[in-house]
């Protein structure tokens, strides 16, 4: 029973004497006091890629990348979905086994560090593994075709413990449109919508990242539980097929959703994402291929070219050839979807460790600055829970609900 | 609430146990076998019924006319706790093996959830223990052939994740790590990532079952096995000389180690003459000359291939080319071993749906005769109940203790 509040004071210590450069008022003190009283969840990591190799420690402090589990300690990351994740061009039994490998991957740090994690497939097991001091760990599969168009291969992916599916990822699935692929099913087929029922079902619940909005809206009807966004920005703000336009936020929110803001760089800001895609067809493309493929050798090493990619990019920002972006515009993002569709619909989703970080959010120890901005803006302690992981936590749930109703429908039958 | 009605459906049970065998005088020992074995934890390591999930007209709610194993039937034999197998050809390998194999422990897993009523998915012995008290059956997991784990030490672990109970090193065909009992050695036993799949089915408290593998597999496995090892259906090859049965000495060996052999009622396996014949007339049990006409019928379709060889089998024994054999000959077996290695190391495994059965055994209603047979060969009840489900869970839990010493961290060569 001490431990956790042990722990907690130790935490709170190691953020007092890591922002000691910064002179601590009010507000900070207050924004520190709530960052770590609260469940912060973040919906979408790729960390996965980097633990297939068997070699990287989740346990240990890292200089590369945006996850571990001292850096997540440090900001007061409370629940993590590790995303299981193969190209889109990988189908049918070979993308099971390897997605299969990579649940496996995931269950297996968890079980290499019990006394910091704890696999949780609910929103009370979240909540638990709060209680206990511990991390949450739990798993969403980006991309249907990872099933392989077979729904007992999803059953098997929820049973051990995925708790959302992105229904597509960058290229269509046989049933499913990409938002960033030429339309080939004018959104979901029929099929698409049983996976969507069957997601219901199991109370997994259905990610429209990444989707095509046709797929997107198929989906809000055919869902009875809340729709999530794990990983989607405002496209009002920056105009990208990947994030949702307002239209489709408040559409989301009329049925209990949320969308977990990314901060990828080119989904956060306009200019950044024109003159990434300016200078992708001059110059980046081919540069930033030979920089890597010269750290990193083939596409095989997918720890290293996470790693490197993120330097490479880094360094074209400080010689002035891609602009910065800084963290404020995250909170730009979750403040125009309060404003869009309310305070209960706007969670996080950063793509760490899969995506180019705007500065000042580097890896998941600068967490608390979101809370603390917020603050600053005028937020409520208690929106500003909701937003850090309470809001997501009511779509988990509610999918829970709607799990069980259906089950025990079926056992009616 | 509960308790009424567990009593009820004991008292069901008896009663259904009663009427069977109501052709048979009722005297005292039948009374009391009646009574033992419908108190007992009976339980059956393996069967193919599985492979009849996905047929369009099969129903494990319902009494069905063909096959030998579904609720009514199970309940009518006693048969509360039951492996079902997890199989696929073993010339499938790598990916789709394990997407297949997937297939179908998502199939039990629902099948299970279907019939909530009756059924309950396990994955310890208490589990079952706690199965048996609450008058459900008990069903596991065990996956028969080591080819559909791709290879690949994570899909294993997943595989136990997700209930899979124990795990056949291979089937009839050597796979990439093991050599089988029906095909020519290649690796002399297991290789060395066989072994290491040995020790990660420690670490996970899955039971390494060596039905069907090469005599060297077995003695490997047994050298690298911290857990006892089970036989999840094979019999005596001092009574019929098949390679899918064991030596004494085999037994001897496995009993020595703790562990189990659970008798197999397949003909060829239980009666050398059937055998013999067998292999006479239509090849050996691997292949054998119907296969390819069965094909023709069947194409892939498991279910029918089963329906099909019952019938080939059927008419090769009314033409008098198969000789009769009885539901006796399990008796032998289980006491042929009992007398070597004592009461403690045999138990069941049918190979219902997946083999032929003997005359008498019909199905898994007919269970209730293995208990009076040992009644009547003076087995004491503590002996029988361990046969009948005992002894395995023994082994269960031996292997449960296991796993729990090993919660080590991951292997370095995970992935091959």
């Amino acid at each position: 029973m001490s431990r956790p509040l042990l722990l907690s004071i130790a935490c709170l210590c190691a953020v007092f004497f890591l922002a000691g450069t910064v002179k601590p008022d009010e507000i900070a003190d207050r924004a520190r006091i709530l960052h770590f009283s609260s469940i912060v969840v973040d919906t979408h990591d790729d960390t996965t890629q980097r633990l297939l190799d068997g070699k990287f420690d989740l346990g240990t402090h890292h200089d590369s990348g945006s996850i571990d589990i001292p850096r997540m300690k440090e900001g007061g990351l409370g629940a993590i979905f590790f995303s299981i994740y193969i190209p889109s061009s990988i189908t049918g039994p070979d993308a099971v086994k390897r997605a299969l490998d990579q649940i496996d991957a995931v269950r297996e740090q968890v079980r290499r560090h019990p006394k910091d994690l704890m696999l949780a497939t609910t929103a009370a097991e979240v909540r638990e593994s709060r209680r206990q001091g511990k991390i949450a760990a739990l798993m969403g599969v980006e991309g249907g075709h990872m099933i392989a168009n077979d729904l007992g291969v999803m059953r098997m992916y929820a049973a051990l413990g995925a708790r959302y599916m992105t229904l597509t990822h960058s290229g269509n699935n046989d049933w499913a449109d990409s938002s960033t692929d030429k339309p080939a099913h004018n959104g979901l087929t029929d099929f698409g919508k049983e996976v969507v029922r069957e997601m219901n079902r199991l109370g997994m619940m259905v990610d429209i990242s990444h989707v095509a909005d046709k797929t997107f809206y198929d989906a809000l009807e055919v869902s009875t539980a809340p729709l999530i966004a794990s990983h989607s920005s405002c496209r009002a703000i920056c105009d990208v097929p990947r994030n949702m336009t307002d239209a489709m936020i408040k559409s989301l929110a009329s049925k209990g959703g949320v969308i977990q803001i990314n901060y990828n760089n080119g989904f956060l800001s306009q200019e950044y994402h024109n003159a990434e895609v300016a200078a992708a067809a001059s110059w980046l493309r081919e540069e930033s291929h030979a920089e890597l493929k010269k750290r990193c050798g083939d596409e095989s090493n997918a720890d290293c070219y996470l790693v490197e990619g993120d330097r490479i990019m880094r360094r074209y920002v400080e010689q002035g050839r891609l602009p910065r972006v800084d963290y404020a515009k995250i909170v730009e993002h979750i403040d125009h979807a309060v404003k869009v569709a309310g305070v209960d619909h706007v969670g996080l989703g950063s793509d760490f460790d899969g995506a180019f970080m705007p500065f000042g959010m580097e890896d998941a120890s600068d967490l608390p600055k979101i809370t603390e901005v917020l603050l600053r803006k005028g937020y409520s302690e208690s929106d500003i829970r909701k937003i850090l992981g309470e809001n997501i936590l009511r779509v988990m749930a509610q999918a829970e609900r709607v799990a069980k109703e259906m089950g025990s429908k079926d056992a009616a039958k | 609430m509960r308790s009424s009605r567990v009593l009820l459906g004991f008292g069901l049970c008896l009663f259904a146990g009663a009427l069977l065998v109501g052709n048979v005088p009722a005297d005292d020992i039948s009374e009391r076998a009646r009574k033992l074995h419908f108190s007992s934890i009976v339980l059956d390591t393996h069967a193919d019924t599985p492979q009849r999930f996905f047929s369009q007209t099969f129903d494990l709610g319902k009494r069905n006319a063909d096959g030998h194993v579904d609720i009514p039937r199970m309940r009518e034999g006693g048969l509360n706790v039951q492996f079902f197998s997890v199989w696929i050809d073993g010339r499938i390998l790598g990916p789709p093996a394990v997407q297949k194999a997937l297939d179908q422990i998502d199939a039990i897993r629902e099948n299970v959830k279907k019939h909530s009523n009756d059924l309950v998915f396990c994955r310890t012995a208490d589990d079952i223990r706690r199965a048996h008290a609450q008058g459900k059956i008990a069903i596991l997991i065990g996956i028969e052939g080591g080819h559909m784990i791709g290879n690949d030490i994570r899909v294993l672990r997943m595989f136990g994740d997700l209930g899979v109970r124990y795990v056949t090193l291979s089937h009839f065909y050597n796979d990439e790590w093991a050599d089988s009992s029906t095909d020519k050695p290649v690796h002399n036993g297991l290789t060395d990532f066989g072994k290491e799949v040995v020790r990660e089915m420690n670490r996970q408290g899955i039971l390494v079952d060596i039905s069907h593998v090469s005599d060297k597999s077995f003695y490997d496995a047994l050298e690298v096995s911290k857990a006892p090892l089970m036989a999840s259906h094979s019999s005596c090859r001092a009574i019929s000389n098949h390679a899918r049965n064991m030596t004494d000495q085999m037994i001897k060996d496995l009993a020595a180690r703790g562990g189990v052999i659970q008798i197999n009622y397949e003909e060829a396996f239980l009666d050398q003459a059937y055998k013999d014949a067998y292999e006479e007339v239509a090849g050996g049990v691997v292949s054998n000359k119907f296969q390819a006409d069965i094909r023709k019928t069947c194409g892939d379709d498991s279910e029918c291939q089963m329906r099909e060889s019952a019938k080939v089998v059927r008419r090769l024994t009314e033409e008098g080319k198969l000789p009769h054999v009885s539901w006796e000959k399990i008796i032998e077996h289980i006491d042929h071993v009992v007398k070597l290695v004592g009461p403690d190391h045999v138990g069941l495994g049918s190979d219902f749906d997946g083999a032929d059965m003997p005359d008498g055994m019909e199905d898994c209603s007919k269970l209730p005769k293995i208990t009076e047979a040992l009644l009547r060969k003076g087995y004491s009840e503590d002996d029988i109940r361990k046969i009948l489900g005992g002894n395995i869970l023994r082994v269960m839990e031996q292997a449960e203790r296991v796993s729990r010493g090993m919660e080590s961290p991951l292997s370095e060569n995970a992935a091959r």
